[in-house]
């Protein structure tokens, strides 16, 4: 490349990049809180302090990737050449009349679809009133939303992988896609037989996104293992201690019978570390059915064993271990199909910023 | 830089001290009641909308004869369309009306009669009482069908995008 052309390297990949995960940390935090607020204390509006974190997330990251993409589109149109390491690989839109970095053209299709569906859930509590039903259909619509948002980010941070914080801010990003994912299983709840869905559920999602960081770069899935318990951590404290503080600043009360159990880190599998660590040298070997394996043995072992964990977290009797079975092999079939995606996954993360031809194939 | 962290602090300042301006909960208005005799205790069952309907929420308060002062007990919910997802939970005092137990913001969830049953502790011994053909009626709005086929379109998307994400790096690394 000619060093003397000025690439969109000017804009440097870092900033935008770190304002996009700060979007996504800023809505975990809200959703954490706006959880524990339900449980512990109640009353809800529009606008209360962990609504505004949440929009306020995604508002972050709609503006972080609209400037990148704006950013890209006005260095194509000036006749220089773009640099996708600055978040992915460039893609035409409408044409040609902008273009985006893949990362943050899903990131930001995530952020827009966040407002709408913000728009259908402010007309669904208009109908329907605000009853704190996390899995309400405008909620799951925001939720995914935000995934999709989490997704662009990871791609914006994999693009960057010849960086060191590149692949960190990768592993980071893949541990709050997964702390955040854990609230949507929670649309499963009404199957609970034969099987628990919602712990299945959680199985396949957390082991595509270790087996994802596995196939990345090294070590990765254990990293985000415990990126995640880092996360899990953090919020365990935060999540009561903000919902009291804040209800206390606004005069109200904490609900009778409150059991003090932090409600979405409590979600957040504890046995992802030793499962990741336990299933390592599987999800990366050569052979093609490993991952494969390893992806039902981590599942089997995160689905069955998190009513041992509700168990223990929540003060019941741990049920005998024929009533876990079932869940535990549903989470080694969905979890082998997870390993193998996620390994998939994880390789097309490496060329996030595309292959070699990709500039001149866009050009 | 400072100038950022100057603009921060003080939106942050903004939002914390105009909260409680924002945050204007509702008082909980009852517009029907109806008495449940449970043992010794009578209880006036309050809602703050009337009729009830499946997914709507409301406030629910249960107001015993003398005030909620020694007594204790918990409520038990059961709807004849599906027993399955009868419930039973402490009576917890209502968070915007203290002075007596309720349920806020909670809605029913599938339509149909309803049983709720007291189960009281207090001064003057045990006692039971339930408040029969308490009928929710169907759900408004749209069909949960389409709200589920309009909210899941995000997931449809980002699957589409992994699968488009997977398919063209294995033609990829095949060609290479």
């Amino acid at each position: 490349m000619d060093h003397d052309v000025p690439t969109t390297r000017e804009i440097r990949a870092l900033p935008p990049a770190a304002a996009l995960l700060t979007g996504g940390l800023l809505t975990l935090i809200g959703l954490t809180w706006d959880v524990q607020w339900h449980t512990d204390v109640g009353p809800d509006t529009f606008f209360t302090l962990p609504h505004l974190f949440l929009y306020a997330g995604s508002a972050v990251s709609g503006l972080a990737s609209l400037t990148a993409v704006l950013m890209t589109t006005a260095a194509r149109r000036a006749g220089r050449p773009t640099d996708p390491a600055v978040g992915g690989a460039p893609v035409g839109v409408f044409g040609r009349v902008f273009t985006a970095p893949l990362g943050y053209l899903v990131a930001g299709c995530g952020a827009a679809s966040f407002l709408l569906y913000g728009l259908w859930d402010q007309w669904w509590h208009g109908l329907y009133g605000f009853d704190a039903v996390i899995d309400s259909p405008p909620h799951i619509g925001l939720l995914t939303s935000v995934m999709a948002t989490l997704v662009g980010t990871v791609v914006v941070f994999a693009a960057a992988v010849d960086q060191r914080w590149g692949r960190i801010g990768a592993i980071v990003s893949l541990a709050v896609l997964a702390a955040f994912s854990t609230i949507t299983v929670v649309a499963f709840e009404t199957i609970s037989r034969p099987v628990n869905a919602v712990h299945v559920a959680m199985a396949g999602l957390m082991v595509l996104i270790v087996a994802t960081g596995a196939a990345f770069t090294r070590f990765g899935g254990v990293l985000v293992a415990a990126a995640l318990a880092v996360v899990q951590a953090v919020s365990w404290w935060f999540s009561p201690w903000a919902a009291e503080v804040y209800a206390d600043a606004v005069g109200l009360p904490l609900r009778d019978y409150v059991d003090g159990v932090p409600v979405m880190p409590a979600l957040m599998p504890m046995v992802l570390i030793p499962a990741a660590l336990l299933v390592h040298p599987l999800l990366t070997a050569r052979a093609r059915w490993a991952p494969a394996l390893a992806g039902a043995v981590a599942g089997a072992l995160v689905a069955g064993l998190q009513v041992v964990q509700n168990s223990i977290v929540y003060d019941f009797p741990t049920p005998a271990v024929s009533r876990l079975l079932p869940t535990a092999l549903a989470g080694a079939v969905l979890g082998l199909l997870a390993g193998h995606a996620g390994t998939r996954l994880g390789g097309a993360l490496r060329h996030a910023k595309g292959f070699p031809t990709d500039e001149s194939e866009a050009s | 830089m400072k100038r950022t962290i100057a603009a921060a602090v003080t939106t942050a300042a903004l939002l914390v001290g105009t909260a409680p301006a924002a945050l204007a909960y509702e008082p909980v208005n009852v517009v029907h009641t109806e008495t449940v005799q449970a043992g010794p205790y009578r209880v006036v069952v309050g809602f703050s909308t009337w009729p009830v309907r499946a997914m709507q929420s409301l406030d629910f308060t249960f107001a015993p004869d003398g005030g909620l002062e020694g007594k204790s007990g918990y409520l038990t919910v059961v709807p004849a369309a599906a027993p399955d997802v009868a419930w039973d939970e402490p009576l917890a005092r209502h968070p915007r009306k203290r002075d007596v137990w309720g349920l806020d913001i909670r809605a029913m969830p599938v339509a149909g009669d309803y049983t709720f049953g007291f189960h009281l502790e207090g001064p003057q011994g045990p006692g039971e009482g339930t408040l029969t053909g308490l009928e929710v009626l169907a759900q408004p709005g749209p069909p949960m069908g389409l709200s589920w086929a309009l909210s899941t379109l995000p997931l449809i998307g980002l699957v589409a995008f992994l699968a488009i994400a997977w398919r063209r790096h294995r033609n990829r690394t095949a060609t290479r």
